[in-house]
């Protein structure tokens, strides 16, 4: 009697409906959508920038120098006659770069060793989480300055800087994810129906941490574009004259008392791309959150 | 409980050492060194330099060096402090940072919880999307960028506040006030999770079948219960706050532990670097081992051995 | 006799994502002064929302009462403002629950959870409170009183907590407990000691007692009279020798199949009901428990049959049995 209505059960309730209905809560949810709709212009605007504006990230004019917004500089020009909207534009690109490319690294290191951890269990499993532990003890924004440093100068240096030291908290929450689902029925179903080690991981585990795992990078996202913006104000981001909104912020920060939108306007941008990924992220994680399914 | 304490205490210091170690050997692998001038100072100066530091001796026996220093109390001699003791360096920044710091932790557990409780015990109301705003905007928006707003507004445009400086009450404001915000929205987000949470519990209707009177169920079955982990995150909340101030710091202009720090950065001063580093994690792991005490003290059913 | 307790037309509704569950639709009971009265029915039945009913636990705002009365000694305790039902909770109407994993605060003494009901309504100061706490578990049957008043829940027992639960529902000599599913979640060989205990202090202390529970072999042992619930509803009642030899309703007939029996030889196998039961949300216009009937009639499907008095002081609400048929009599004896 329990067997054939637990079938009936899993037979209407198949598992892309998970995707199904978290797609539906996620539209409902007018923040969410209000974040991803300022993702989206953002970045069509930062990749469509030349066409936004004819001037350059790194074109001065010092005829031009310090101009309060008007028609010629919608948002006026900085100390070297830069125009500031056109900075901000391509500033959005690196913003956009290092959230996004820092992403790819995170989950490059975090998934494997977090699988690995999560599935090997034993000894593995203790040293990877010992070596994740001593890497929580290092404060993560000093760790990054001081890769940094060893690095170089270069984006994709950047990328790497923060990624080698954002991938552990994905590589808990997979091993934690995993740890969960391999005491769940359908893998002991797999491996006893002669599934290999490692297939079954891929096959049906990762599958099932898909979901807090997009919500955690969702919401790593933010991070590191705030990293980059603060490396950059302190002045150990990316190089002159690759346009940031951090150093945008520097710049502006010793005209704070004569020109306050110079700094005004890269540091509301930065809030709202920062606050628009954790509205995305909140959304993400509600739609998702399997406790709310009846 | 003694054993886990020193238990802890024991891998406190492996860690430590770890640490260390990372450290030496990212900073060692940093190109240029300590004496990088914008005028290159002539080798034989270099040379007499490096032999003064022990820069000159096998990088093993520098770090074995370091750390027989570090057991002794000793972190060495700062490179671009004219020789000053790394110790009274970071001593100096010290009381303004922890002085940031605790101010801003309490400042934020004082807007925070209040909220948090509020909100769910009126779950749907305007308090409560009140406070699910609050958390999401000040969880999002970074502490110097609110700084930046806070500077543009009280100082710039009011003339309220000086913007940067240390020694008056009123230059404490606006970075406490800074510090305190991503703690606050932490907290009032996580007591309103759990309140929520612990109200549903079958616990809370034991006690209201007592016929208890209200307030003495939310103190008493609530908020014990719903307190807990606003406690076990208050660990890392203070380190995020003492170690993340250096921004703070810097735009507020306070001579503070991070700001001396990121000087060092600049001036590849190794043993000022390191100190930094050394007192950051320190920090870090006495504040959990605090926490986790704490937490057994709070919940019964915590018991370490 | 007057009763102590009436409940009468009670309905209580939670209002759900999906849609309103109705889970309890138009009950009516009552107990008299010292009675035992058995609630009995499958899990999901609506006796605990029911008992949470009496005492206006029922989780707010998703949960609401939607209609009916609840006279306790006269008074009828839906009308009262909450501070003034308060004053009833605990002290003229406890309840033990039916998780006493879940039921007792994790982080408060079990001293101070059963002192707790004394300080409010028996003004005793803290330490009288605890030393009553004391006596109160030296009662239940727990060794050793004095210090593990100062213990904490996870240092008991399954068994010993539903004792330290029994506790607070008796601390202020109430006039009507309600034991919800008193021993489900307590080991088996246990669950009898519970019950023992029960029924003892009730006798002791002439309270009038509650007794929900899904097993019906036990209610001739402890009730006087049984009421039987099925989807929110009613469908039988009667003194518990009445019901549980000669049941009513297929519903009552299908529980008892499902259960050992004393009074017969040990059966080789249980057969429980067939199919689950119905959703609360969308129940079917006729009976409820028709579609898992094997003596259903067309009227069956239609009308919603009312509780009507069969013989007397026996009620059920079965349109079969209601014409005089009662085939699954035959079957069970
Ligand atoms: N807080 C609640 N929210 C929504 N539905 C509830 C709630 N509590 C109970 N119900 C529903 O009411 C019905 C009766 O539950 P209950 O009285 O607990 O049954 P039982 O007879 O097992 O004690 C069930 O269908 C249950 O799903
Ligand atoms: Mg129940």
């Amino acid at each position: 009697m329990t067997v054939t209505s637990e079938a009936k059960v899993i037979s209407t309730r198949p598992h892309h409906t998970l995707w199904g209905d978290a797609i539906v809560r996620l539209r409902r949810n007018k923040f969410a959508m209000a974040g991803l709709a300022f993702i989206v212009v953002l970045s069509l605007a930062a990749i469509f920038a030349p066409l936004l504006t004819h001037y350059g990230f790194a074109q001065q004019n010092l005829y031009e120098i310090l101009q309060s917004p008007s028609w010629k500089h919608p948002l006026g020009t900085d100390q070297l006659g830069r125009d500031t909207f056109a900075r901000l534009l391509y500033g959005a690109r690196t913003s956009l770069a290092v959230g996004i490319f820092t992403q790819f690294i995170v989950l490059f290191i975090g998934l494997p060793v977090g699988a690995i951890a999560g599935y090997a269990g034993g000894k593995v499993d203790n040293y990877i989480m010992r070596f994740v532990d001593v890497m929580y003890a290092f404060p993560d924004i000093l760790l990054i300055i001081l890769l940094r440093s060893v690095l170089g100068g270069s984006i994709f240096m950047l990328f790497l800087a923060i990624g080698l030291v954002a991938w552990v908290n994905i590589a808990r929450l997979v091993r934690g994810q995993i740890l969960g689902l391999k005491s769940r029925d359908f893998v002991n179903a797999a491996r006893a129906m002669g599934g290999e080690g490692s297939y079954i991981t891929w096959r049906h585990l990762l599958p099932n941490s898909l979901g807090p795992v997009i919500v955690s990078v969702t919401f790593n996202v933010p991070r590191a574009i705030f990293t980059e913006a603060a490396l950059s104000y302190i002045g150990i981001g990316v190089k002159v004259p690759t346009p940031s909104w951090g150093a945008m912020i520097q710049d502006g920060f010793n005209l704070i008392f004569s020109k306050p939108y110079m700094l005004l306007f890269p540091a509301i941008a930065l809030a709202l791309l920062m606050l628009s990924f954790t509205f995305l992220g909140d959304g993400l994680r509600d739609a998702l959150d399997p406790k709310q399914r009846r | 409980m003694f054993r886990f304490i020193v238990r802890r205490i024991l891998w406190l210091l492996l860690v430590l050492l770890v640490v260390m170690f990372i450290t030496f050997i990212l900073m060692h692998l940093v190109p240029g060194g300590p004496w990088d001038r914008e005028k290159a100072l002539a080798p034989k100066v270099v040379e007499a330099l490096n032999k003064r530091y022990g820069l000159d001796q096998p990088l093993w026996q520098q770090f074995g060096n370091y750390v027989w220093g570090v057991i002794r109390g000793d972190l060495g001699t700062s490179y671009s402090w004219a020789d000053r003791n790394v110790i009274s360096i970071l001593l100096q920044g010290l009381p303004k940072t922890m002085t940031l710091g605790i101010l801003a932790f309490l400042l934020a557990q004082a807007i925070g919880i209040p909220l948090g409780v509020a909100a769910a015990l009126k779950q749907n109301s305007g308090v409560d999307y009140f406070s699910v705003l609050f958390s999401t905007v000040f969880a999002s928006i970074p502490g110097f960028v609110l700084g930046i707003l806070l500077m543009i507004v009280f100082s710039v445009m009011l003339h309220w506040l000086p913007t940067s400086g240390w020694g008056s009450p009123q230059q404490l404001i606006m970075p406490v006030i800074c510090l305190a915000a991503l703690p606050a929205a932490q907290s009032a987000r996580i007591t309103r999770a759990s309140t929520l949470e612990v109200m549903r519990q079958d616990y809370v209707r034991t006690a209201r079948s007592k016929g208890l009177l209200e307030n003495r169920v939310r103190i008493r079955h609530i908020f014990r219960n719903s307190l807990i982990p606003v406690v076990t995150i208050a660990g890392p909340e203070l380190a995020n706050l003492i170690t993340g101030s250096f921004i703070i710091e810097n735009l507020f202009a306070v001579p503070g532990v991070g700001r001396l720090f990121v000087q060092g950065i600049f001036a590849r001063d190794y043993s000022l670097i390191m100190g930094g580093v050394l007192f950051y994690a320190f920090t870090i792991a006495i504040l959990n081992l605090v926490v986790d005490i704490a937490y057994a003290a709070i919940d019964p059913r915590i018991r370490y051995d | 006799m007057k009763p102590i307790l009436e409940v009468c037309n009670l309905s209580t509704n939670f209002h759900t994502q999906d849609g309103i569950v109705k889970a309890v639709d138009n009950v009516s009971y009552n107990i008299g002064r010292g009675e035992t009265v058995a609630l009995v029915g499958e899990s999901g039945c609506g006796k605990t929302v029911s008992a949470l009913s009496v005492l206006r636990l029922v989780a707010e705002p998703v949960g609401k009462i939607t209609q009916g009365s609840v006279f306790f000694d006269g008074v009828d305790l839906l009308k009262l403002p909450e501070n003034e039902m308060r004053k009833y909770r605990g002290s003229r109407i406890s309840m033990i629950f039916q998780e006493p994993l879940t039921s007792l605060n994790p982080v408060v003494t079990i001293g101070s959870q059963i002192a707790e009901g004394l300080e409010t309504h028996k003004q005793m100061s803290h330490h009288e409170a605890i030393n009553e706490a004391i006596n109160l578990l030296k009662l239940v049957g727990i060794p050793h009183p004095e210090s593990r008043v100062n213990d904490y829940p996870h240092q008991f027992s399954g068994g010993m907590r539903q004792r330290v639960m029994i506790a607070i529902a008796i601390a202020c000599k109430p006039e009507l407990i309600i034991a919800d599913e008193p021993t489900t979640a307590v080991d088996v060989t246990i669950q009898a000691q519970l019950l023992e205990l029960i029924r003892g202090i009730s006798k002791e202390l002439n309270t009038s007692l509650i007794l929900i529970t899904h097993n019906l072999g036990i209610v001739a042992r402890y009730a006087h009279r049984v009421f039987v619930m099925y989807a929110g509803r009613i469908v039988e009642s009667g003194t518990s020798l009445e019901v549980y030899h000669h049941p009513d309703h297929p519903y009552t007939a299908g529980l008892l199949a499902s259960v050992p029996r004393l009074d017969e030889p040990r059966k080789l196998r249980l057969e429980p009901i067939k199919d689950q039961p119905p959703d609360l949300i969308s129940l079917p216009p006729g009976c409820a428990f028709e579609p898992r009937c094997g003596y259903a009639i067309d009227q069956c499907r239609k009308e919603k049959p009312d509780l009507i008095e069969i013989s007397r002081n026996h009620f059920s609400a079965c349109w079969v049995a209601q014409k005089g048929h009662k085939p699954w009599q035959k079957k069970s004896s």
